[in-house]
């Protein structure tokens, strides 16, 4: 029988003969668990999708009602707690007042993240809870504190004051990435000996026989998280009958984001460490290029008249120390404020004590200043690059950053490879 | 400090298990693991955090070892076979 015909009509199979129709089914199927569950669930995406994602993900957000940023919510849980235990204190951004957080459409963006991460570590069967010894826990509540006080000097996070603010074309943005490359540098050094040492107590010559770890049967982890989803889904609705549709939506651009976060590995610590622990400046370029994009998209969004101050912060000496205690912060606690919300809900409990440490520190601010983020002394005042070189040239210095900043990263690229 | 759970498997042939140990540590252990380690010899690293799965192999193979097998072992753990 001819092979070409054999295949337009019948198939035969080890079941026997197909119809046509079952074997186009079958095809279908194969395609459709390859494209949405295998690709999307199971392989990590690359870090050039990630990196698009995130861009376009923030600019839709940043249309829809703001930009992603984590840190500023979280101070105001660490408020609400001192608050709950008796201690008056207010929360220290004046744009995140205490507010139960269930009604507080900033931590519903966090929620979400929390969410996304949860459905997609499930799905993707990388969900454990990963304990350490005491001494790891100490090391992530110094981190998570580090953090909390360099978000309120900085001010904000990793990804607010650096990812969202350069894009948003304020000059905080670029000075940032000058204090979180430092931080990030001695922080990552410090986990480097860490790991150096641990090895130097190994001897290969005198180990024990021992049996190998055998792999494990498969899991209801993508069932649960299925599960999770339509749970996310359901509390969306329930928003949105309550009248409250912005939070949903913001509940869902977080879970987005913690999709995005975690299929594509992209995190923002590392890739302010690694420049110059690894000479390896791979993630931070991908992320570069995601800025590049959110240029444009905030530019275009802000030249039209919106939002035209969103996310332009104070600017001075206090945004270099700040970032420089954020990035040695963020490296030891294994994780930014994203990164440590994302690896709290992967089941990292030195991430959740991080987020202790990091909701304490920072939700003391105003007992310890005395004033609000952004006022007195310490802060200079916000510079926006669009409102001073115009939106077209606010934007070419900050695609000049980035180039600069590129090509430091592949200059000391290069010095790695000489010495090799 | 803690301590790295290592086992010898067979001739040249060990087992290291850094499950516990979050990114960036598997990262950072692996080059001075792969020096300690005499040529010829398969080292199975253990790890549970996901970033490990892609940082450990480019690491090996910068150095000019070979990654034979990266595998999920369990949820949320992997093995990453190296051979020198």
């Amino acid at each position: 029988m001819d092979s070409k015909f054999d295949s337009e009509q019948n198939v035969t199979s080890s079941v026997g003969v197909m119809p046509v129709g079952q074997n186009c089914w079958k095809q279908v199927y194969r395609q459709v668990v390859n494209v949405f569950y295998i690709s999307v669930w199971k392989k990590a995406w690359p870090l050039w999708a990630g990196a698009l994602a995130l861009a376009f993900a923030n600019i839709f957000m940043f249309a829809y009602a703001r930009a992603i940023g984590v840190f500023p919510q979280m101070a105001m849980w660490g408020s609400y707690i001192y608050n709950i235990f008796g201690i008056k204190v207010y929360a220290p951004f004046t744009a995140y007042p205490l507010t139960p957080l269930y009604l507080d459409m900033h931590s519903l963006i966090n929620f979400g993240i929390i969410f996304g991460v949860a459905i997609s570590a499930f799905i993707s069967e990388e969900f454990k809870i990963r304990t350490d010894n005491w001494r790891g826990y100490i090391i992530a509540l110094i981190g998570g504190g580090l953090m909390g006080f360099g978000t309120v000097i900085m001010p904000p996070c990793n990804v607010g004051g650096f990812y969202s603010a350069t894009m948003a074309l304020s000059l905080s943005g670029p000075l940032s990435a000058v204090g979180l490359l430092l931080g990030a540098y001695v922080g990552g050094m410090f986990l480097k000996r860490q790991a150096k040492e641990a090895v130097d107590a190994l001897d290969f010559s005198t180990l024990p026989k021992g049996e190998p770890v055998k792999k494990t049967e498969a899991s209801l982890q993508p069932f649960i998280g299925m599960m999770i989803g339509i749970l996310l889904i359901a509390v969306s609705f329930f928003y949105v009958l309550k009248g409250m549709s912005k939070p949903a939506g913001l509940l869902l651009f977080g879970a987005l984001f913690g999709v995005i976060f975690q299929r594509s590995r992209l995190c923002f610590a590392s890739a302010f460490r690694e420049i110059f622990v690894s000479r390896d400046g791979t993630l931070m370029k991908w992320i570069l290029l995601s800025i590049a994009i959110g240029t444009i998209g905030f530019t275009i969004l802000k030249s039209q008249g919106y939002q035209q101050m969103a996310v332009v912060l104070p600017v001075g000496l206090h945004t270099v120390i700040g970032g420089f205690i954020f990035g040695i912060g963020m490296a030891v606690a294994g994780g930014c404020g994203v990164g440590i919300l994302w690896r709290s809900a992967e089941g990292y409990i030195r991430a959740w004590i991080a987020v202790i440490g990091g909701m304490l520190t920072s939700g003391s601010w105003i007992l310890i200043y005395g004033d609000y983020v952004g006022k007195g002394w310490l802060y200079g005042k916000p510079f926006s690059l669009g409102h001073h070189f115009g939106w077209f040239g606010g934007a070419a210095l900050i695609f000049l950053f980035l180039a600069c900043f590129y090509i430091l990263i592949t200059f000391l690229e290069a010095t790695k490879n000489e010495k090799n | 400090m803690k301590k790295i759970k290592t086992i010898k498997v067979g001739d040249s042939h060990y087992q290291v298990d850094m499950r516990g140990w979050m990114c960036p540590y598997p990262k950072y252990a692996v080059e001075p693991l792969i020096q300690k380690l005499e040529d010829n010899s398969r080292m199975d690293m253990l790890v549970d955090c996901p970033s490990a799965t892609q940082d450990v192999p480019r690491v090996v193979r910068a150095m000019g070892c070979k990654v034979s097998e990266v595998s999920q072992i369990g949820t949320g753990e992997w093995r990453i076979v190296i051979v020198k």
